[in-house]
């Protein structure tokens, strides 16, 4: 049981490790978009899915709401969802 | 009035399908107090309406926002960018020391990580003096109203954030969290990946799309 927990902390612990990198990388990657994108709105619908992405990273691995009851968890990827999808909407008008 | 069937049933007469339900919701838990979750909600709200208001402002002055956004320091942007998710990862980490009872190591863990806010804060502010030499002010025109409302409204959070971070660092060192009761060290620690969360966003809305 004890080492169950241990291996559980590990695993959250190299979870926390790989967040991180991807978090960096796909920062990187957003800003040297325009780079390889020329459609301002195809590289606007690009920069908010990175957002979503990053999003859920901190949500479920940094805020740990992937061990949190169901509502909360959905209440908050909601948010990294809806948010960018709005503003999206409102870039694409 | 309580049912005696109830109270004097033994563990082992509780139906097989409830025992699983008690443990599945033992081990859903939210981390931390349920007050700072509202009080974060509450704070994503008002951003969401930031956000919005910025998106709608912009397609009614694109010229002027694209112009505006041109004379942003996008690296700085990205420095800060790299400095948050850094000082939000020290904190998860921080914290992960904190289930295993290693709450000094924490708290070098916790320095770290306001090290990387401290980095944030002197970039920010040299973006902001930057523009102020260039002229650049509150009301030069709606964008830049806009950007010092929003990312000075961000950086009085992350002010907040280092507070609170320091009073966790304090009690993890004077071992305040013991038996394992550690809502307030995940109630700090979610206030910080909160401010990350709303920078990730802030960040590409106003600096690059």
């Amino acid at each position: 049981m004890h080492r169950d927990k241990e291996m559980q902390k590990h695993k959250t612990m190299s979870a926390a490790v790989n967040s991180w990198i991807v978090l960096i990388v796909l920062s990187i990657i957003a800003i040297y978009l325009p780079t390889f994108i020329d459609n301002p709105s195809m590289y606007t619908i690009c920069a908010l899915i990175i957002v979503m992405i990053k999003g859920q990273q901190i949500v479920d691995v940094f805020m740990e709401l992937n061990n949190a009851p169901k509502f909360w968890r959905i209440f908050f990827l909601s948010y990294i969802v809806l948010l960018p999808l709005i503003i999206s909407v409102i870039y694409l008008m | 009035m309580i049912s005696p069937s109830i109270t004097t049933a033994s563990p082992d007469e509780v139906r097989p399908d409830k025992k699983r339900l008690d443990e599945k919701c033992t081990d859903k838990k939210l981390p931390g107090d349920l007050a700072m979750w509202f009080f974060i909600l509450a704070e994503l709200t008002v951003f969401a309406i930031f956000f919005i208001g910025f998106s709608v402002s912009e397609q009614l002055n694109k010229e002027m926002f694209n112009q505006g956004k041109a004379q942003l320091h996008q690296t700085a942007g990205l420095i800060n960018t790299i400095a948050l998710i850094t000082s939000s990862f020290f904190v998860a980490l921080a914290l992960n020391l904190m289930y295993k009872a290693k709450a000094k190591q924490a708290v070098w863990l916790l320095l770290t990580a306001k090290a990387f806010a401290i980095i944030y804060i002197t970039v920010k502010i040299w973006e902001y003096l930057s523009l102020f030499e260039q002229g650049i002010t509150i009301e030069t025109n709606t964008f830049f109203t806009l950007y010092f409302l929003i990312t000075a409204f961000h950086l009085m959070h992350v002010l907040l954030g280092m507070v609170i971070l320091a009073f966790i660092a304090h009690s993890a060192w004077r071992d305040n969290y013991q038996n394992k009761e550690l809502s307030g060290f995940e109630a700090g620690s979610s206030y910080w990946h909160m401010v990350d969360l709303l920078w990730i966003i802030l960040f590409p809305l106003i600096y690059v799309i």
